[in-house]
């Protein structure tokens, strides 16, 4: 009885032993490839880093971590440039798996996005719905880069159905970050969707004000550079402002501190700055 | 008229609605003379006089003779009449082109407009502050992450794995942009650090010691906090 007890005993040491001998040589060289390909990727090395991931998945296509590599290698695709319709199918397959993580299906619908935008913007009309297609996204991440992205495009009916969207984000949203992405994308592609989103929104101190800049050079009636915008943008139209009428504002003894400042005070007076190539600066709110 | 611009704003206000009241009559100034030029003013008041007249001879068949005076008047204000008369025709087109586009300019100066050039410059204005900005909330999460070995990392994994996640967003955005302005070096760092908040990302549980080692021998190799530092100076310099 105590030697078949040894005898099973053994059998299942050694049944067990040779088991993980086995897997773990396999999970170690599955692992270890994987993780040589993400440094590579780190270093932006895309084809070497490509290789170790073919490598990964022809030697071993049932480990859990061939299915994570689809995503580096949609990855490296998109970094290696001319295979881009293979990076979309790459991650467009990430996002199918069943193990796949979050924040990287967050990535690749990015990702999908980008590609997309990059072909349509050469010609490849057929891509256009893989970002039409996420402006109903479920996921608002997704939903507003998509948005964004379509608002960038060149063919401006297009570009201009970015519009619904971009304006739920200037109703909704209250990260100042995206509520400016928003607001400029909605300048480009429909600005009256803008003034409607902004009407909507509860009146503040800094909504439903539109903040006018006019510079007319000298003697000239109409102004060489006209704009309207809601006021919330003011600190960044400022800042954008030509060279040369920064410098004219500078000589003057006025930044944009003081200017935002003295526009905040005035509560719809006229700031009224005059250069000395007698061209005027007009800044106003109302 | 300029003078008024130096009044106080209490004051200006009527000056104000005389100088724009002025330009848009300037506006439509050129519509007016169109159709006035369409007009044959000679004949309108003759043409204008004769219907005056018809009517008169018509209320004069009814009753001839006592109305022979107004006549006599009628007749002696002929010229008045026609010019009363084309002024009226003359309003009247001034009410049709004013009421027919209404502000044509006020519509262009009531809603929103910025120029394409405009709005690029104000993405590059935007892409370097929000840059700047990933940059400094990069260096806070790798601080944090990675400069108590012994401590181990300060947040929890969850939150730490949401902050990288929100970066990656931000990241998103910016690559467009700093693709877009050729911002070359501030790109290059920051696909390098997004690369760590990928693996950040990923990581539900705390860093294992190792796992935790290696990425720091990788900034430190690469001295990406030195380069995080630079990079940032830089677009701050363009204020």
């Amino acid at each position: 009885m105590r030697t078949i007890a040894w005898t099973i005993c053994f059998a299942l040491v050694v049944g067990l032993g040779a088991a993980a001998a086995r897997d773990n040589p396999q999970a170690a060289t599955a692992d270890s490839l994987f993780r040589e390909a993400k440094l590579l990727v780190f270093d932006k090395d895309w084809r070497a880093a490509l290789d170790k991931i073919d490598e990964l998945t022809d030697r071993f296509p049932s480990s859990p971590l061939a299915g994570q590599a689809l995503f580096y290698k949609g990855e490296c695709l998109s970094g290696l440039g001319g295979r881009e319709r293979e990076a979309l199918r790459a991650y467009k397959s990430y996002i199918q798996l069943e193990d796949a993580k979050p924040s990287l299906v967050e990535e690749s619908e990015g990702a999908i996005v980008d590609l997309a935008f990059g072909l349509f913007e050469e010609g490849s009309g057929s891509v256009l719905p893989e970002i039409m297609s996420r402006l109903d996204h479920p996921n608002k991440v997704v939903r507003y880069y998509a948005a964004y992205k379509l608002s960038l495009v060149s063919d401006k009916k297009a570009a201009a159905k970015a519009a619904p969207v971009l304006s739920r984000i200037v109703e909704t949203e209250k990260d100042a970050e995206l509520l400016d992405r928003a607001r400029i994308a909605l300048l480009r592609v429909s600005p009256e969707s803008l003034k409607s989103a902004e009407d909507r929104k509860p009146r503040t101190v800094t909504t439903a004000r539109v903040l006018r800049i006019r510079v007319r050079e000298g003697g000239k009636k109409e102004p060489a550079f006209s704009l309207n915008i809601p006021f919330a943008l003011a600190d960044l139209a400022l800042g954008a402002l030509d060279e040369g009428d920064k410098a004219a504002l500078r000589k003057k003894g006025y930044d944009i501190g003081k200017i935002m400042s003295e526009l905040t005070k005035s509560k719809g007076g006229l700031l009224r700055i005059a250069g000395n190539d007698g061209s005027i600066i007009e800044i106003w709110i109302d | 008229m300029d003078k008024h611009k130096d009044m106080p704003p209490e004051r200006r206000a009527e000056p104000d609605a005389i100088e724009r009241l002025l330009r848009e009559t300037e506006a439509v100034r050129s519509e007016i003379r169109e159709a006035a030029a369409s007009v044959d003013w000679d004949a309108l008041s003759g043409l204008i006089a004769d219907r005056a007249m018809a009517a008169d001879r018509e209320r004069r068949r009814a009753g001839a003779a006592p109305r022979r005076a107004a006549w006599l008047a009628a007749l002696r204000m002929r010229p008045v009449l026609a010019g009363l008369a084309a002024g009226l025709v003359l309003g009247a087109a001034v009410m049709y082109f004013v009421l027919r586009a209404p502000g044509g300019g006020a519509g262009r100066d009531e809603g929103y407009h910025a120029s394409g050039e405009f709005l690029d410059r104000a993405e590059l204005e935007m892409a370097r502050r929000n840059a700047v900005d990933y940059l400094e909330k990069s260096q806070y999460m790798l601080r944090e992450v990675f400069e108590s070995p012994d401590e181990g990392p300060a947040a929890p994994a969850a939150l730490r794995s949401e902050r990288a996640r929100s970066l990656l967003q931000k990241k998103r955005y910016l690559n467009s942009q700093l693709e877009r302005f050729q911002m070359a070096k501030a790109k290059a760092i920051c696909d390098q650090i997004e690369m760590l908040f990928r693996e950040l990302a990923q990581i539900d549980d705390d860093l294992p010691a190792a796992e935790l080692g290696r990425i720091r021998d990788y900034i430190e190799e690469r001295q990406l906090l030195l380069k995080i530092n630079l990079v940032k100076k830089e677009l701050q310099s363009g204020v």
